[in-house]
């Protein structure tokens, strides 16, 4: 293990191995045999109320999915603004007036984002403008609004020509097409609205769309059908082709005949899904949500896809020349199929899953937002969110009520962040019918005396052209004979989006080479950089540490 | 104590295993589907399906033969759906405890794939049985009476004091009752979300607006609503419901009967000529073959619920153990209701008169079936020839040809206990006695019987083991 272990105070480490063998007895028993030692436990602390956070998503029927947040930095001072959608409620922007390193701060303001109906949220910058945009999933129609700059914002639909009809948009990823400046959106809907008493085989189709950007607009919507009823989507390029295809997470309850899907998108072409001749592996779950992350180190990308209970983790089987996938939750033990803490025995509810590194150990982590549907007795109430953490072989181990964020709300959304600038992923939580709920990472200290646990750094990319945020690149970052990788990418989760800092654990290592494999082109030369810095890393001119202002 | 040598033999092949590589043996666990001995954290043995009795499945099938005939709207189609999502819930909610045997998600259709058991979290079987059962029947009775949801409760809650056998306490812990019903739940409601999509949960009474009226094809030969009642035709649509293993319902359909034709001289008067004399002249065995086949909605389980009946009471004397009864109702009763669905296609298909009106139009015009009234659908094949051969098929593969079997389905209402010499023989009898009747054609019968082979034939490709 990289050395964020030696700087761990003495009693934390003991503390962990102590309390990490009881949490795996009571909770889910992973399929593997326990490494040698256990991860470093980071420390969080709730600062809902402190920092100022006053969100609720509610809302009956329509309501009963979604729940998203937007991680976002809108004034450049590199601390990350919160857009948080309330359902039936007011969705709220918060401004991000946290100290560094210190106590998370937000303020509410408006920014002319606020509108009702809100479900789930993802930023980027769509006109290449470097101000960024944010599109909202809406109970009806998605609505998206083009930054201005300064945290303000205005509805552009009739500028972009974005017209989605009044349906219920549940998912959305984006992708910037091989010679695009302009990105291609892909939305994913729910059941057929008109048909509430008897929702069963009526999802709707998805759209596609697709750029204009001579005239600054996009084109008329592509369906993305036959529609199963879509809760998370991601653009991912998952065999390293250079080009991303779409995978959708789909909701059993509703679809008939429907599986999880995986959109092949080439320029100029209707999407098709890959077929069970192509490799592609019928699946039927709960699905509601999508991670993905190299995690073995493989250099492709492996897929967590929450449900209710089964939740999948799914590994690329050979040399990516077929989308053959083979499960391996079980073996690297996350399952997370029910509450592992609580005593509540009934099977897990999952939703947002996000891999990070939240102890900056240099191994992925899974955050998982767990919570009951509404009042289902067949599934757990009392079903507390998981932190996983990683450890070198591959394996995870949960340390969810160690860390501090078992949270039994009705969680929805989330996201981890480092809101306030110190190098640790703090959390935020969208729940339903329950206050939102925010997290401040101490790493192994206390909230009055934050201690790192590992080194780490943050990178941003930028480049010239349309795609100013490089999405869909891949960032490969060394330490010693480590490397690890990452996509750059908009979409998943569950209807909760980031777009920022791209955070990194180095454990030990206070340097590492970086490269970056930029859209569409081959790797860069590796670079060094410090650890426990920021950097700008410009296709153009290079990486530079980047300051707050 | 009831350890079989398989069992022991698993035990033994899973030691082995463990000193092998027990990294490798995980590994494995967790990839492929088939069912492998569970075993806890710390290696123990967690006994298969196959060390239990099939008390579960027998109490619940016998409760569900109850519902079908108490409970509104459970029609011969519908009832043999009920059956066949709930013989697959209870395969497939004990299949992760049945070593060697697999699930069915991908060959059934629009199936691909169910939760599956961890495979280091030990479940008792009978408890997940009886779990999944519980709530796979709660949910297609939910228009039961508030007596019958009383008896679910009931039959749920008492089960471990009735086979005390099965539910040691002494040998499962809180923990594993607690993950046994769970899993149990989930596996029935993952079932559910499919059996809402076949296009045939709208049958129930208040979902039905959501079909179009079907208007009748008229012409010569074509059915027209039959006396007493001159009912609408049943559930027009029921075949385009999604089968369970056909691929379509056209994938098995009868010959075609003979040409239409009123001619005196003609096939079809000659087959409704022999209904006409039959009918009136049955003898006395023959009329109570007509009664005892019946099978009416309302007042017995339907003919699906016959059948099952008497598979579930063949297993219970054959003391057959838990897997091998889920697997025996799995294929029967969705094989009866890809009969229902394949037999219905061909009768909105063919749309043939019934003998009834036939015969009062051209031969009597004051005859009436002598025994009771023309069901209301359509007459091409008979839907109890289909089923029944199609039962009997299954049931041949699943206890032996020529087995000599009784049927107690009617002892209750004094008509039982019958003896047969096999299957086959039960199957042709209430094929023909739909004739003995009045309510169907010879060709009816025959042609039914074809078809009903067919589908037995179909589901028994299915592959329970890999």
């Amino acid at each position: 293990m990289p050395g964020s272990r030696s700087k761990a105070p003495a009693l934390l480490r003991l503390s962990a191995r102590v309390l990490l063998p009881v949490v795996l007895v009571y909770g889910a028993s992973p399929g593997w045999t326990a490494g040698s030692a256990s991860p470093a436990v980071a420390r969080f602390v709730e600062e809902t109320e402190t920092a100022g956070l006053q969100s609720r998503f509610e809302g009956e029927d329509e309501f009963m999915v979604g729940g998203g947040v937007a991680v976002f930095d809108c004034d450049d001072d590199g601390l990350p603004e919160i857009y948080v959608t309330g359902g039936v409620n007011k969705a709220k922007f918060y401004r991000n007036r946290s100290t560094r390193g210190g106590p998370l701060k937000l303020q509410e303001q408006r920014s002319g984002l606020e509108l009702t109906n809100a479900i789930g949220a993802y930023p980027l910058d769509i006109d290449g403008d470097g101000n960024m945009d944010l599109v909202v999933l809406r109970v009806g129609e998605v609505e998206v609004f083009r930054g201005l700059g300064q945290c303000k914002f205005e509805r552009a639909n009739e500028l972009w020509n974005i017209h989605t009809g009044n349906n219920w948009h549940t998912a959305f990823s984006a992708t910037w097409e091989r010679g695009q400046s302009w990105p291609t959106l892909a939305f994913g809907t729910y059941y057929d609205r008109s048909r509430p008493d008897f929702p069963w085989g009526t999802c709707t189709p998805g759209i596609l769309l697709r750029p204009e950007p001579t005239r600054g607009r996009f084109a008329a919507p592509e369906p993305l059908s036959p529609g199963y009823c879509a809760l998370s989507m991601l653009f991912s390029d998952w065999n390293r082709s250079g080009e991303a295809s779409l995978r959708v997470s789909n909701d059993r309850e509703y679809y008939k005949g429907g599986q999880e899907q995986l959109w092949k998108i080439q320029p100029g072409k209707p999407a098709t899904a890959y077929t069970a001749d192509e490799g592609w592996k019928r699946l039927q779950i709960w699905g509601m949500g999508i991670a993905s992350h190299d995690i073995d180190g493989d250099g492709f990308p492996e897929v967590f896809l929450t449900s209710m209970a089964d939740n999948k983790f799914q590994k690329l089987s050979g040399d990516g020349s077929r989308p053959v996938y083979v499960d391996e939750a079980y073996k690297r033990g996350i399952t997370a199929h029910r509450p592992y803490i609580g005593g509540d025995i009934h099977p897990s509810t999952a939703w947002h899953a996000q891999f990070a590194d939240v102890n900056n150990d240099g191994w992925s982590d899974l955050f998982i937002v767990k919570g009951n549907v509404s009042t289902m007795p067949d599934f757990a109430i009392q079903d507390p969110n998981n932190l996983l953490l990683g450890q070198p072989e591959g394996n995870f181990v949960e340390a969810g009520s160690q860390s501090g964020v078992a949270s039994f709300r009705r969680g929805r959304g989330g996201m981890l962040a480092d809101l306030n600038g110190d190098g640790l992923l703090d959390m935020v939580v969208v729940n339903r019918w329950e206050k939102a709920q925010l997290w401040r990472n101490l790493g192994s200290g206390k909230a009055a005396a934050p201690a790192p646990l590992g080194h780490w750094l943050q990178l941003r990319l930028r480049q010239t052209g349309g795609n100013r945020d490089a999405v869909g690149a891949w960032v490969e970052v060394q330490t010693g004979e480590r490397v690890q990788r990452e996509e750059l990418t908009v979409g998943g989760g569950h209807a909760s989006g980031h777009l920022g800092w791209m955070h990194f654990g180095l454990g030990e290592a206070a340097q590492a080479r970086v490269r970056v494999q930029w859209p569409g082109s081959g790797w860069s030369d590796w670079v060094a950089a410090d650890a426990d810095g920021f950097y700008m890393l410009d296709r153009q001119s290079g990486l530079r540490s980047w300051s707050a202002p | 104590m009831r350890q079989p040598k398989r069992l022991h033999r698993l035990r033994h092949a899973i030691r082995f295993a463990a000193h092998a590589g027990a990294a490798l043996l995980v590994a494995a666990l967790a990839v492929l589907t088939p069912a492998r001995a569970q075993t806890d954290s710390a290696g123990e043995l967690a006994p298969p399906a196959g060390a239990y009795s099939a008390g579960v499945a027998y109490e619940w099938f016998y409760l569900v033969s109850q519902l079908l005939q108490q409970t509104p709207g459970n029609s011969p189609p519908v009832a043999a759906r009920t059956l066949g999502y709930l013989g697959l819930t209870l395969y497939e909610a004990v299949a992760p405890g049945m070593p060697g045997y697999q699930s069915l998600a991908g060959q059934l259709n629009e199936l691909s794939s169910l939760p599956w058991a961890q495979p280091n979290e030990p479940l008792h079987w009978p408890t997940v049985a009886n779990a999944s059962m519980a709530t796979m029947t709660r949910m297609m009775f939910s228009n039961a009476s508030a007596e019958n949801k009383g008896r679910i409760d009931l039959l749920e809650r008492s089960l471990p004091l009735k086979y005390p056998d099965d539910f040691d306490p002494a040998k499962v812990t809180a923990d594993i009752t607690n993950r046994s019903e769970t899993f149990g739940k989930l596996m029935a409601m993952a079932i559910m979300t499919w059996a809402r999509t076949d296009g045939g949960h709208e049958a129930w009474g208040p979902l039905r607006r959501n079909r179009a009226n079907y208007v009748p094809p008229s012409g010569p030969g074509s059915w027209s609503a039959t006396p007493s009642k001159y009912l609408p035709p049943l559930l027009s649509w029921w075949g385009e419901v999604r089968p369970f293993v056909l691929k379509s319902a056209a994938e098995c359909a009868p010959p075609p009967h003979p040409p239409y034709a009123e001619e005196t001289d003609s096939a079809f008067y000659r087959a409704a000529k022999e209904v006409f004399d039959i009918s009136n002249a049955a003898t006395q065995e023959q009329r109570q073959f007509a009664l005892y086949w019946a099978d009416d909605p309302g007042k017995t389980p339907t003919p699906a619920g016959h059948w099952s009946y008497i598979a579930n009471d063949l297993l219970r004397a054959q003391k057959a153990d838990l897997g091998r009864a889920a697997a025996t109702h799995a294929l029967l009763n969705m094989a009866m209701s890809d009969a229902f669905v394949a037999v219905w296609a061909a009768k909105y298909r063919y749309n043939l008169i019934r003998p009834v009106t036939y015969i009062q139009l051209f031969i009597d015009s004051n005859w009436v079936t002598p025994l009771f009234t023309t069901p209301n659908f359509p007459e091409y094949p008979s839907g109890h020839s289909v089923q029944s051969s199609t039962a009997a098929g299954i049931l041949e593969q699943q206890f032996g040809k020529d087995l000599k079997f009784v049927d107690n389905t009617h002892n209750d209402r004094g008509w039982g206990p019958r003896t047969f010499p096999s299957f086959s023989a039960a199957a042709n009898e209430a094929s023909i006695s739909r004739m003995y009747a009045g309510i169907h054609f010879r060709f009816g019968s025959e042609g039914g019987q074809a078809l009903g082979r067919c589908v037995a034939e179909r589901v028994l490709e299915l592959r329970l083991r890999p």
